[in-house]
């Protein structure tokens, strides 16, 4: 097991940008890629940089919304979606991910971290099915 | 049942389903391999907590680390994919249990797997729990009668004991164990046997024969085969003092087999090394003494404030040629409460059961035997001890005088009512009659290969004529002088007639 995971080179990324001015930054960006590139990190970067956007959020008191939904979501929806999740989050600043996934057939799957809330019609449909076929 | 009672039901079925919406935690599988998923995600998960896979699959995770989470997975892993989501329940793993279980053959997850149809649970039992505690106790003093004269006479087994099972392969020691269990019939016994990594045929054997002894009526089977996952074999013991425990609260007695503890220890250095815990002695993980240590701690017997009851355990560990300091065995000989210690060379010798009487122990259960069996037991002791010296001593020269030969002819009498055929178990209050006869000398001048026929003989005649002494050995547990000369005139009887 390697000892520096990707979440610890996130985590320096950050502390290293932290505090710093955008012109600051823009000089760093670079460097921090030919680290990466030194180090043979680069295959890694896309898991890194999830992490860091994690991170920022953490940081900043963000939450990313991962929602997947057969058709693309109305505004009001997503409205009515914020008010619902912030009584369970706290009023935190939402940021939507809108996916497509017509195989959900209806309904809406909200992802936070590692919680899921699937309200889609494929995941009803499914729990039915176990409902009905299960073992007296 | 006809088309409209189908409709009828499923209307009534769909009628009753309410889809909540929940949240639930998930991860995603990143690796798998070798019955080991290490999953991403799954924040907030409890050690030895139950994960659920896509295909129906059940895990549990073991390994909690920073962002990962080791999975070990029950049953089928051959499809499951890298990116599968696993959803996490909440719930530390656990067994479903009912009365309905005796007489079935169960794997190491409760499901019944001998084809006599759903087995319907009135409760789930977790598989690991914290062994009673020291107030809850009570000291052992009932026995466990194994119908096997060497183990009752010289090394009892009380009810809440550990007795260690001990010795190569082919050595017979499930043949004990399988005894035990046939001799339990009528003694308010409850057995659970849980076969590991065995062979399927072996099993089938076994409950074959449990089957014919009428023994399946008060017997559970846990079974996790050799062709099972490694994760299997580690839970199934566990398992099995789980079921053990649902009998015992109900303040019932309960007789636990773990058949063998050897290969539990082996599954779980392969579940350790592939998740890659640090290898100590023989490769065992670190932790290999308290996984034996307190599955055993759970054996106990209760008082009859806390709903009394017992669990005795026996376990079975296998020893490669006779090495008994190995890693393993000298874990389980020091956590038990004593051991029997099966010998090739005594089994080929003809000496069955294979018994190391000098090597045996049973350190709590002399307490249990009842006061007739202790009163011939210490003789035979005696007799045992002295013969295994002189024997050796004896074989340089042929001039000895009367009194060592005399001890010699006694000790080989000994020697030869202890040997007893397999599925043979023998009545206690018959195995008092037999050592009695031995101890006294009766039997020093019946010729050796008569002995066998003398005890059987000797069996029959006095359940005859010596009514009063069963009769306080029974009830009383001991004999007065009146069964004692009854008895002593039954002998003499029989074998002025004896030829």
């Amino acid at each position: 097991m390697a000892a520096i995971s990707n979440n610890n080179i996130a985590l320096a990324v950050y502390e290293m940008l932290k505090g710093k001015s955008a012109k600051e930054q823009a000089e760093a960006v670079p460097k921090v890629v030919e680290f990466l590139n030194r180090k043979r990190l680069l295959s890694k970067s896309k898991d890194i940089l999830t992490r860091l956007e994690k991170i920022l959020n953490q940081a900043e008191g963000k939450l990313e919304v991962r929602t997947y939904s057969a058709d693309k979501l109305s505004e009001s929806h997503k409205k009515e979606l914020a008010q619902a999740l912030s009584k369970r989050y706290g009023g935190r600043e939402m940021i939507f991910k809108e996916q497509i996934d017509e195989r959900l057939l209806g309904g809406v799957r909200i992802e936070i971290n590692d919680e899921v809330i699937d309200l889609s019609i494929r995941n009803k449909i499914k729990k039915l099915k176990e409902h009905l076929t299960k073992r007296q | 049942m006809s088309t409209n009672h189908i409709v009828e039901n499923l209307k009534r079925e769909i009628e009753n389903f309410s889809a909540q919406a929940k949240v639930e935690k998930v991860g995603k599988v990143v690796e798998l391999f070798d019955g080991i998923a290490k999953v991403s995600g799954l924040s907030d998960i409890k050690s030895s907590e139950m994960v659920l896979f896509p295909n129906g699959s059940t895990g549990v995770a073991l390994n909690l680390e920073e962002d990962m989470v080791g999975v070990i997975i029950f049953g089928d892993f051959a499809n499951i994919k890298e990116g599968d989501e696993v959803k996490a329940t909440g719930r530390i793993l656990e067994i479903p249990v009912s009365d309905a279980i005796l007489g079935r053959v169960v794997n190491a997850i409760g499901i019944p797997i001998d084809g006599k149809g759903d087995m319907k649970a009135a409760k789930t039992y977790p598989i690991e729990k914290v062994a009673p505690g020291v107030v809850t106790r009570l000291s052992v003093d009932q026995p466990v009668a194994t119908g096997i004269k060497v183990i009752d006479a010289i090394i009892p087994i009380g009810r809440g004991q550990r007795e260690l099972i001990i010795g190569d392969r082919q050595t017979g020691k499930t043949a004990i164990a399988v005894d035990t269990i046939l001799n339990q019939k009528g003694q308010n016994m409850i057995c659970v046997y849980v076969s590991i990594g065995q062979k399927d045929s072996k099993l089938r054997k076994i409950e074959a024969r449990l089957e014919e002894g009428g023994a399946m009526d008060y017997t559970v089977i846990v079974s996790a085969g050799a062709s099972e996952a490694a994760s299997l074999a580690y839970i199934a013991p566990y398992t099995g003092v789980s079921i053990a425990e649902y009998f015992m609260d109900q303040g019932k007695d309960v007789l636990i087999i773990y058949d063998d503890l050897s290969k539990h220890a082996v599954a779980y250095r392969e579940i350790s090394l592939l998740l890659r815990r640090p290898p100590g002695r023989e490769a065992y993980p670190g932790d290999v003494f308290y996984l034996h240590s307190r599955l055993l701690e759970r054996a106990c017997r209760r008082n009859e404030q806390y709903g009394g009851g017992s669990i005795t355990a026996l376990p079975i560990i296998e020893t490669q040629a006779g090495d008994i300091s190995a890693y393993i065995p000298t874990n389980v000989i020091s956590i038990t409460d004593g051991q029997i210690f099966l010998e090739t060379d005594l089994f080929y010798k003809g000496i069955r059961p294979a018994v190391n009487v000098g090597f045996s122990v049973s350190r709590v259960g002399s307490s249990a035997q009842i006061k007739a069996m202790k009163k011939v037991a210490g003789t035979l002791k005696l007799d045992l001890a002295q013969f295994r010296e002189l024997e050796a001593f004896s074989q340089f020269g042929s001039d000895l005088d009367d009194a060592t030969k005399r001890q010699l002819e006694r000790g080989k009498r000994a020697v030869e009512v202890l040997k007893q055929p397999q599925y043979s178990p023998m009545k206690t209050e018959h195995q008092v009659v037999v050592l009695y006869a031995l101890t006294k000398g009766y039997m020093d001048e019946v010729p050796m290969d008569k002995i066998k026929a003398f005890e059987s003989g000797l069996v029959e005649y006095t359940e005859r004529n010596a009514k009063v002494f069963f009769r306080e050995v029974t009830e009383k547990k001991m004999w007065t002088d009146k069964g004692e000369e009854e008895l002593k005139k039954a002998i003499e009887d029989f074998k002025k007639n004896f030829s």
